[in-house]
């Protein structure tokens, strides 16, 4: 496990494991997406109070959670850099930041197309939505400090420095519908029996979108990571035959 | 077995009367979905091909003699 976990840190065993790994991951990834969507969109009974606006949820709330713990992700990527200089902990890290502020803007515009109908307004200056703008404004910042940078590694340590200061506004986050009385309701409890408020048949598909997006940010991690690989490894033999290979292919 | 919900695509797509919000947001997210899983593969073929230059060149300069070989020949 620790020799797995070990090899994972050489950008070319990164780039070989994932080579195979990838396609099934893809595979299961579709999968549980078009079920979860299929379902949530068609088939799941609507909501007594919100009708069928509330099918929004299915991708906002998946969004939402993954823009967080994609940043969570992030940060160890960067606190992993800048301890032990793992390479391509920092390429991860790099690749999360372009995703996790997709997630973010995907949150944040879901949410205010769902505010609509039901609160009356697409934004309101709450702690929850707030707190989740900065999360977004912080994911651009990281970004842009990186591409700064004429120099990659001045821009790795930059980035990896403002990601680490950055998860302050996580718990603020992930608890501000608690602290404060906010108009975003707190998470909702589900329920498994079908008389609750929440029952199996509203938030299973929950599942299958949540799943399949958890797929989806590792999808596309890794395809920017391995990006990222043949670029800085462009000198490194292994690279070098790669390409011809791939030429040879084309 | 989960039942469809609606009296036909068109009672669908009308999605209870919440047709633009729900469309709006599921549109975006598939844009931003969508952008993400092709850019990296269009970037890949981007650095493919640089690095593929890239090789053609070096092996022409190899072929190149040098001005030392030049003179001996």
């Amino acid at each position: 496990m620790w020799q797995w976990l070990y090899k994972l840190g050489s950008p070319r065993h990164f780039y070989e494991m994932t080579t195979s790994f990838l396609p099934w991951l893809k595979g299961v990834t579709y999968f549980l997406l078009i079920v979860g969507l299929v379902w949530g969109l068609g088939f799941a009974p609507p909501d007594y109070q919100m009708g069928d606006n509330y099918r929004i949820i299915y991708i906002h709330v998946p969004t939402a959670l993954g823009a967080m713990w994609i940043y969570v992700m992030m940060a160890v990527m960067a606190a992993m850099h800048m301890i032990w200089n793992i390479k391509v902990a920092d390429m991860v890290a790099k690749s999360s930041a372009l995703v996790g502020a997709g997630f973010c803007a995907v949150a944040l515009f879901t949410g205010a197309v769902w505010g609509r109908p039901t609160w009356g307004v697409y934004w309101i200056w709450d702690a929850k939505l707030t707190s989740f703008l900065i999360l977004f404004f912080v994911y651009i910042g990281v970004i842009a400090l990186r591409s700064a940078f004429d120099s990659e590694t001045s821009g790795s340590k930059a980035a990896s420095v403002l990601t680490l200061v950055g998860v302050v506004n996580l718990p603020i986050i992930y608890y501000a519908a608690v602290w404060w009385n906010t108009l975003h309701q707190p998470p909702s409890e589900l329920s498994l029996s079908s008389q609750g408020a929440n029952p199996p048949e509203i938030w299973i598909p929950a599942f299958f979108t949540g799943f399949g997006l958890i797929g989806l940010v590792f999808v596309f991690v890794i395809m920017r990571t391995r990006n990222e690989i043949l670029w800085r490894e462009r000198r490194a033999q292994w690279v070098q035959d790669l390409v011809k290979q791939e030429e040879g292919r084309a | 077995m989960p039942k469809f919900q609606f009296d036909g695509l068109a009672d669908f797509f009308a999605m209870g009367g919440y047709a633009f919000y729900v469309w709006l947001a599921y549109a975006f997210f598939f844009v931003v979905m969508g952008w993400n899983l092709i850019q990296p593969r269009l970037e890949r073929r981007r650095i493919l091909k640089l690095l593929q230059a890239r090789q053609a060149r070096e092996e022409r300069n190899a072929t190149v003699p040098t001005q030392e070989e030049r003179e001996h020949a």
